[in-house]
């Protein structure tokens, strides 16, 4: 016999199925030509275990998501409860969340503003990037030649490569002193309106690669059956295709958002970091609410805590309303990845 | 080639007992037995999706790998349940080789393709990797083409030396049986001719069992041919007898096309 | 019997549109390409006169002009090294583990959420929890280690990403031509689907190098805006203020009087070292069309 199986109880077949008239002889292994090859014992230990060290590393990032959350909490609380390690006063969630008033220096922690603040530049962005960016996409996936095509992706690799710090130098020593001499005399140009607008270029590519992809997975008979009817080509993409592919388009832009929403450097560099700016908005008294809305230096979460996280004392309640910020930073990204959930299941459904 | 007038002289090598066989819910073979012979090459014909594919891919429990199967039933080797706990898969695939629908070569050279299977098993030794090697093109008819290039790329070879290429792959690791997945679906008529002849020369200590659609290949290669019929077995028997004197009226049918 | 069906027509508006829509897909796309050109020449411009072998080799001034970016250029490199050495394991493993150990059910899913989470989570919340567990916690204080180990969580997922959609890449052909040769499972994933995955993963590490070598906000508050006197200083307990780090410092610090030039010299040093990666990226990218022709 040639290569037993492990030692094993015979089976116990029924008679064999004879075709008729087919003399048989018991049933035998037939001899086996050399040479036989096993594997080694190692190579089964290994393939038994090897798997272990893989899932480690895959817990490994599932408690890191963990271990960032209890982090940033255990120091964003030291700002509310009276904690260890805390040596300052501690602050209620109303003077926190509720208030205006950014005044750390005379113990008000107010991040209303910031909020506003982040609220305003991302939203201004997602303006300018969603539509322009999903455009893109059909454009990419519907419209443009080949060669165009290849043009359009090597333009948006190279725009999600470049760093935000180039952005933000970018803004800072070319975008400001042109915007600030063409439109508004000697007011400063920093504020919501070049920051969206870098911050826009930025995550354009999110969007447009993530659109193309939704244009591009839709099934070709779409808008062949559409552009058949007698529709134009526009019409197609407006009535049949868009609408298709809206889930992804809308978690494109989800994506986008998040994005921009993390984004520190380059607003840092643009946005004037100034954290009374609703303050300075309420006392404007000048005609034009919205240029100055644009064009008032300001601040957002994340700018915040790069300009005054290395200022401040481990320990104090500046310091821990600072990681409370950043907490909610944390939340907002996974509430977004969430609603991408969301609408993953709704495209399927 | 066997006819009813000379005896089976050659043992059972695989035997299948009421073999059921479900893709989650879905039933895909349903009740099949059959004892399949030592050096006889045995055919398997039906409709397409009625299983037999599935069926071959039990021998060696390749569908484990990937999907989420349940078989119930017996199917044996050399008299020992290849479903057995204990049965080692990694062993039963090595003894039980495949031969796939689509030549499905490795990006590798053609030397490393044959040289896959004998690494696996720790051997390193050059002298003995070249032997092997070489043992296994001329099994599989293909050492004259390539003996000059064995170092070039598989991918650039012809569909026909590709697949007599898996051919030889599998058989460097000296399997007793080989399971042959519509081996020439995707070939000329030249490179078919090429691997029936082959399939001639290698049941002479070989088990093999090949799908077809080709009622004529399975007529010319085959000693026993089986035919399935959405996941059932509906007859079995020396090929001669299934294509001359078939006993079921659906086999006769299926075989001079009037379905299928 | 007349048929009741109208003589429809294409109407002219519509007509109109169509071309108007054209026309405007066509001018967003090229005022895309128009903003990266202007930003790209924009930048190599302004930095132009900086760019000589002097400003490349010199040590960087703390008070005065004319300081240069050795040690910057040698700390980013060293810490994208570094990062990449320590994500690369765990984004292969992690990667592995999803596409061939995972199955398709709930673990699956949950693994996949938590690697997007990760790489969705904004540069600066991972700063600042390397902050408060290396710099504070392990008392790492603004080091390379810090720096490294931080960034290394911007990579992870990324790897782990682009590892197990390259693995689910393979063609299930070869896996199946392995397995049914007798090669274990732990083999078949080695000797088969990673060699075959490997391009994809490295245009993905390339990729991933890029993003870490941009990176500035996780390295203001791990790896520190100074830099060892020593030159090269492989020390991982010494601060490592990066290109990235430093053209920011900078320009907020405000002490150096050519601290605009200094930055604009930086940036354009760091535009072609990525110019130079995509072009790296794109050839590994045309590698593995030629493979799938
Ligand atoms: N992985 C799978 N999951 C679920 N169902 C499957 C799977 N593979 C095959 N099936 C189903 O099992 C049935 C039998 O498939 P199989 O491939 O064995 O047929 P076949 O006889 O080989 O057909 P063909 O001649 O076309 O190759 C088919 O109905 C098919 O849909
Ligand atoms: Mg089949």
């Amino acid at each position: 016999m040639a290569e037993p199986m492990p030692d094993l109880p015979e089976t116990t077949l029924d008679a064999p199925l004879l075709p008729d008239g087919l003399a048989r002889i018991a049933t035998q292994g037939t001899p086996c030509p050399t040479p036989v090859f096993r594997q080694s014992h190692l190579h089964r230990l290994a393939d038994r275990w090897t798997h272990l060290l893989f899932l480690a590393c895959t817990l490994l990032v599932v408690l890191l998501i963990g271990g960032i959350l209890y982090f940033l909490a255990a120091r964003g609380a030291g700002a509310f409860f009276p904690l260890a390690g805390n040596t300052d006063k501690v602050v209620t969630f109303r003077e926190v969340f509720l208030s205006t008033n950014w005044d750390p220096g005379d113990g008000h922690f107010g991040i209303v503003p910031f909020i506003a603040g982040t609220l305003a530049v991302t939203g201004l962005a997602l303006l300018v990037a969603a539509p322009t960016g999903v455009l893109t996409g059909v454009f990419i996936a519907k419209v443009a030649p080949p060669w165009m095509r290849n043009v359009m992706r090597q333009v948006m690799d190279l725009l999600v490569g470049i760093p935000s710090v180039v952005y933000g130098i970018f803004g800072l020593t070319i975008i400001l002193p042109m915007v600030g001499h063409a439109w508004l005399a000697d007011a400063p140009a920093a504020g919501f309106a070049v920051s969206a607008a870098i911050l826009a270029v930025m995550i354009v590519p999110t969007v447009v690669s993530l659109s193309t992809d939704a244009f591009e997975s839709l099934p070709s008979s779409l808008d062949e059956g559409s552009q058949a009817l007698g529709s134009t080509r526009w019409q197609a993409i407006w009535r049949v295709l868009i609408p298709a592919a809206r889930p992804r388009l809308l978690t494109a832009t989800v994506l986008g958002l998040g994005r921009a929403i993390g984004e520190a450097m380059a607003v840092q560099m643009v946005i004037g970091n100034n954290p009374q700016w609703m303050l300075l908005m309420r006392q404007a008294t000048d005609q034009t609410p919205v240029l100055r809305f644009l064009f008032t230096p300001a601040a957002t979460l994340t700018t915040e805590l790069v300009q005054e996280l290395p200022n401040t004392a481990s320990g104090s309640t500046w310091n821990n309303v600072l990681f409370a910020m950043g907490l909610l930073l944390y939340l907002m990204t996974m509430l977004l990845i969430l609603a991408t959930r969301r609408l993953g299941r709704q495209e399927h459904a | 080639m066997l006819s009813p007038q000379t005896p089976e002289t050659k043992p059972v090598k695989l035997s299948v007992r009421n073999l059921d066989f479900r893709y989650g819910e879905k039933k895909v073979l349903d009740g099949l037995s059959m004892d399949i012979h030592a050096e006889r090459v045995t055919a398997i014909i039906g409709p397409s999706g009625c299983g037999k594919s599935t069926f071959l891919k039990c021998f060696n429990r390749i569908h484990e790998v990937s999907s989420a199967v349940q078989v119930s039933g017996q199917m044996a080797m050399d008299g020992v349940d290849i479903y057995r706990g204990g049965i080692d898969q990694v062993d039963l695939r090595r003894r039980v080789g495949m031969v796939f629908q689509k030549p499905n070569p490795f990006p590798k050279s053609i030397y490393e393709n044959v040289a896959f299977g004998p690494r696996l098993f720790g051997v390193r030794d050059r002298a003995t990797l070249d032997g092997l090697v070489e043992d296994a093109l001329r099994k599989s008819a293909l050492w004259d083409e390539v003996k000059d290039r064995l170092k070039e790329s598989a991918t650039g070879m012809s569909g026909g030396q590709q697949q007599r290429l898996c051919i030889a792959r599998a058989l460097a690791v000296n399997p007793e049986v080989l399971l042959m997945d519509e081996p020439c679906s995707a070939l000329d008529p030249i490179a078919t001719a090429k691997i029936e002849d082959l399939i001639g020369e290698l049941k002479e200590n070989l088990t093999i069992v090949i799908v077809t659609h080709n009622m004529q290949q399975a007529a010319r290669v085959s000693d026993y041919t089986a035919f399935f019929w959405l996941g059932k077995l509906i007859e079995m028997d020396l090929t001669e007898r299934i294509f001359t004197t078939p006993r079921e009226r659906m086999t006769e049918d299926y075989i001079t096309g009037r379905f299928g | 019997m007349t048929s009741r069906v109208p003589a429809f027509k294409v109407r002219a508006t519509a007509r109109v549109a169509d071309r108007a829509m054209h026309l405007a897909l066509w001018l967003i796309a090229l005022t895309f390409v128009a903003v990266l050109i202007g930003f790209v020449g924009g930048i190599l411009k302004e930095g132009w006169s900086e760019l000589n072998l002097g400003f490349l080799t010199r040590m960087p001034e703390a008070l005065d002009a004319g300081g240069g970016i050795k040690p910057e250029l040698f700390n980013s490199l060293y810490l994208v090294a570094l990062s990449l050495a320590l994500a690369m394991p765990i984004g292969l493993g992690a990667g592995i583990y999803m596409a061939e150990y995972a199955g398709q059910g709930r673990a699956l899913r949950f693994f996949r959420l938590c690697v997007e989470t990760l790489a969705a989570t904004p540069s600066i919340v991972l700063a600042l929890f390397g902050m408060i567990l290396l710099v504070q916690m392990l008392g790492w204080s603004f080091s390379i280690r810090s720096g490294a180990v931080t960034l290394a969580l911007l990579n992870i997922p990324v790897i782990t990403r682009v590892t197990e959609e390259s693995l689910r890449g393979v063609p299930r052909e070869l896996l199946e031509a392995s397995y049914g040769l007798g090669a274990t499972k732990l083999q078949t994933i080695l000797k088969v689907a990673l060699p075959y995955a490997a391009t994809g993963i490295l245009t993905g590490v390339v990729l991933t190098a890029g993003r870490a070598f941009g990176e500035s906000a996780i390295l203001v508050f791990t790896a520190g805006t100074n830099v060892s006197q020593h030159f090269p200083d492989f020390r991982l307990s010494v601060p490592g203020e990066t290109l990235s780090v430093h053209l920011w410092y900078v320009t907020s610090d405000g002490t150096l009087p050519d601290a605009t030039q200094i930055a604009a010299g930086t940036a354009a040093v760091m535009i072609l070292v990525l110019l130079a990666l995509n072009l790296l990226v794109r050839l590994l990218d045309r590698a593995i069309r030629r493979r799938t022709r």
